[in-house]
Parts: structure tokens; sequence; C-alpha cells
């Protein structure tokens, strides 16, 4: 009996290691018929819960059901929040993660990143004509929040700029107003957010450029050379064939409630 | 952990503490100067100064510091012409010999303004308080020795009151030092917004703000040496006489 549960560990070690050793999930996932990825249910637009449909749908659904459409088998979401997509991925409850997962050196030591997908990157918002190129902003008053890296990032990459630091994006925003600063800087999809609920807001535009960014990418178990290899070319693939673009204007195209210019396209960075 | 912060972000103190020093300086002077007419303009003959002056202490006195200082960087502001905001918020210099003298920030102005126009309303009432502290008999003496009554308040009144206002006088200018660290709401890089800017960048929170108090409690203590050493020379010259 102990010699017998001795052999089961070690049958069982043995498994596993060439499991690591030869993984191939991509034959599992075929196999199965079913991609489980892990996605947001509360992140709107990248995963939340539809209130019509009750279902889970955003950018990062999107991209999933495209994954799996190209591998020609069903797509299971799994809720996740952001501390627990590393998790999930380790211990092989879904095989993928798709939600809003930035692309860090410390999360690539435990899991694997396809190539970007999505990228968020830290803009301006100033009165119109007033702020065409990045440039200009070491000679401009910038408001920013803080504490926020934005503020050690507009420091770090234009020294000469007057940064003006408030307590919140609001007051930034107020002295913006006022004319107390020309532009104030944030994350981009926050603007957005921001400037949409502006009585006066066609006075106002996002200038299309990034002075910093993050880039999401796709979340894939550690080694698995050859379902990442597939993730990045159907990525390629969504680009090409204009579905990228398409997947982005439902999210944050002009008619969506938080319009966003698209500065980033797949494969503009691997 | 390293235990100490970066040059950089000493200097970045020091910058705050130097701006802190330098908007609490002009503020008292100002402030006192402006709370001495006022305190005269509480005691004016004509009813309608004494109202306008006492509203003003209402007004000034009865508000939060923070929303005074909100009212002057952001709503004074929308008053205001674009043309002149825009001449607020640029750059201007004025050489003058050797120095390079610069118009302050916006956020300084507001900021000046704000605290000069709250202290003020403080200091007016010390300064009151000295002059009520002189006895009426000293008035009457005055006017019994023949003095005017412009003299009798320059010769007789004045220097009395100056003495009983300035321990509560320089309370006012450490008051004056603490309350700068709130025009750190509207952007203006003093002391406190180092701080915490420096505690963003380093993580170094005990460092960040335990520099900052110590420079503080500096600050407040040269005040404090200075009433004393002002209160015990004045003490001795009337010993003397």
């Amino acid at each position: 009996m102990k010699f017998k549960t001795l052999a089961a560990w070690v049958l069982g070690l043995m498994v596993t290691v060439s499991g690591v050793a030869h993984a191939d999930r991509l034959d599992d996932i075929k196999k199965a018929g079913v991609l489980r990825v892990a996605t947001f249910d509360s992140n709107p637009p990248f995963g939340f819960v539809d209130p019509k449909s009750n279902h889970i749908v955003g950018l990062d659904v999107d991209y999933a059901k495209a994954i799996a459409d190209r591998l020609g088998v069903k797509l299971e979401l799994q809720p996740t929040n952001p501390a627990n997509r590393i998790p999930f991925l380790t211990s092989q409850k879904v095989d993928l993660v798709l939600a809003n997962f930035t692309i860090t050196d410390e999360r690539a030591k435990q899991v694997d990143f396809s190539i970007p997908y999505f990228s968020s990157g830290q803009q301006f918002l100033a009165k119109k004509g007033v702020l065409k190129s990045p440039e200009q902003l070491d000679n401009l008053r910038v408001g920013a929040d803080k504490g926020t890296t934005n503020e050690i990032t507009l420091r770090e990459k234009f020294p000469k700029a007057t940064i003006v630091a408030y307590d919140d994006t609001p007051f930034a925003f107020a002295a913006l107003r006022t004319g107390n600063v020309q532009a104030i800087t944030q994350d981009g999809p926050k603007l957005v957010a921001l400037l949409a609920n502006v009585p006066d807001k066609q006075n106002y535009e996002i200038p299309p450029f990034t002075i910093s960014n993050d880039y999401m990418g796709v979340g894939i178990p550690k080694g698995e050379t050859r379902l990442t290899a597939f993730v990045n070319d159907t990525l390629k693939g969504l680009e090409a064939d204009g579905s990228a673009a398409k997947i982005y204007d439902r999210w944050f195209g002009p008619q969506s409630k938080a319009p966003l210019p698209r500065l980033f396209k797949i494969g503009d960075k691997t | 952990m390293q235990a100490w912060l970066a040059p950089k972000y000493l200097m970045w103190l020091w910058q705050g503490f130097g701006v802190t020093v330098w908007l609490a300086f002009t503020t008292a002077l100002a402030a006192t100067a402006a709370g001495f007419v006022l305190a005269i303009a509480r005691n004016a003959r004509l009813g309608a100064v004494r109202g306008a002056a006492a509203a003003y202490v209402v007004a000034f006195r009865n508000t939060p510091l923070l929303v005074q200082l909100f009212f002057w960087y952001f709503g004074a502001a929308t008053l205001l012409p674009d043309s002149v905001m825009q001449w607020l918020n640029a750059p201007h210099a004025v050489q003058l010999a050797v120095f390079s003298v610069r118009w302050p920030s916006f956020e300084f102005v507001a900021g000046w303004v704000g605290l000069t126009c709250y202290s003020t309303a403080f200091i007016a009432e010390e300064f009151r308080a000295g002059l009520r502290g002189v006895p009426a008999a000293q008035h009457h003496a005055a006017a019994a020795l023949g003095l005017t009554p412009l003299q009798a308040f320059r010769f007789v009144v004045l220097p009395q009151a100056v003495r009983i206002s300035i321990p509560p006088l320089f309370g006012q200018y450490m008051n004056i030092v603490k309350n700068s660290s709130l025009t750190m709401a509207i952007g203006l890089a003093e002391l406190s917004y180092a701080s915490r800017q420096v505690e963003t960048e380093t993580f170094k929170t005990f460092a960040a703000f335990g520099i900052a108090t110590v420079l503080y409690i500096g600050a407040v203590a040269v005040i404090e040496a200075t009433a004393h050493t002002v209160t015990h020379a004045r003490a001795r010259s009337f010993a003397r006489r």
C-alpha cells in the first residue's frame, strides 16, 4: 500500500515533469474543444457584464472570441479580478488571460505574454489648437495629479515643462478651464471619460500622441511556445484583415461612449 | 532599506522650504501693514469705515483658509479676462543690475493674496486688542499734557499698544508659516508639496515628511526666538527710561 502510494506519487511527478517538458496546451485545447479564457467582468469596456444580455462582453472578450474561432473551438469565459489573473494561469484553471493585462517584466517571470494587442498611454487634454506635438510641452504649464506616475514620467521626459500638481483630476481640469495650466495629463482612457462629462467639450481636445505606454498582451502559461505562436499569429491576422480595427472601433471608436483615437496597432511593438 | 534621501530630493525639499519662507515672509509684511490699517479703521470716527472694517474681519476670519485659497486661485481667475490670465501665467523677468527679478507664478500670487487677506484679519484683531489694552487714563493724561490726539496716539498710546501686541503678533507669524502649507492645494510648490512629491517618487515616507516637519519646526523656532529677543530688548529699553 505504502509502496503503491509512493509509486503513484513518482508516476504523478513524472507525468507532471514530462507535462512541463513537452507542454502542449494547444493540442489539449483542440482535443477538449474548449478554450478557457479569464476576462474581467466589471471593467468596461475591456470586460463587463452587459446588463441587457447578462453576458460578459468587451474588447478583451472580442479578442478571446476571435482566438477561439480561429482555433475552431468553443469559448468558455472565466470571470477574474486583477489579483487572480496569474494564479488562474499557473494553476491551469484557464488557458489564456485576456483581462487588460499589462505586460511587465515582473509578470513575465511567471507567465508568458503574446505580442501586445492594446496600448493605453499617458496623454494630454488641452484647449483646441494649443498642443500639437510633444515638443511643445517644454514651454507649457501642465497640470497633473499629485502622486501619480504621470507626474513622474512627465518630469523625466520633459524637464523644462512647468508641472503643477493638483489633488485630483477634477482640480487639474478646473485649473485648465481657468487658464492656470495649458494642458493636463492622465491616461488616455481616463481623459476620454473626463471629457465625456464636460458641457463645452467641443472646446477641448486630446492631441493624438502619447508620452508613455502600457502594453496589454494575452497571458499564456509559461513555456507554451506553440500556443504563444498561435496567439501571436492570430493577433497579427486580425490586424491584417481589419478585424482588430473593427473590434477597437466597437469600444473606442467615434460612435462609442469613450471615443479615443487608435494610436497603436498590433505588431507596432513585439 | 536605504535610509536617506538622494541629494536631488533634498534639493526639492530645500527649494520648497525656500518658497514657504518667502511666502510666509512676504505675507507677514503685507498682513502686518494691512492689519495695522484695518485696526485703526476699526476705531475710525466714520461709522461706515468702522462697519466695513468689522465686516472684513468677519468675512475673512470666519471662512476656512482653504476655501479662500480656492476662491483666489480658481474663482477669481474666472472673473479676470483671458489676456490678464495669460499674462499672469506667463513668466516675466525684470533685469535690475545684476539681479533678475522674476514675476512669481500665479500659484504664488494667488497663495500670497489668499494668505495675506486671511492673516490680515487676525493681525488686525491683535492690534486692536493692543490698542484697547492701553488704559483710557493714558489718553486723558496725554490730553492733559496738551498733546494733540495724533501726538497722543503716536507717542503715548501706540508704543504701549505695540508692546502688548508683539507676543500674539509673533504667534500669528507662526500661524502664517503653518497655514502656508495649505497652498499646496492650489499647486504652489512649497515645503508640504515638495515633501509629498518626494514621498511619491522615493516611497521614503518617514524621511520625506520627517524632514519637512523639522524644517517647519526650525522656521517656527526662529520666529519664536525673534519674538523673545524683541520683547526682551523692548523691556530693557523701557527699563532704562
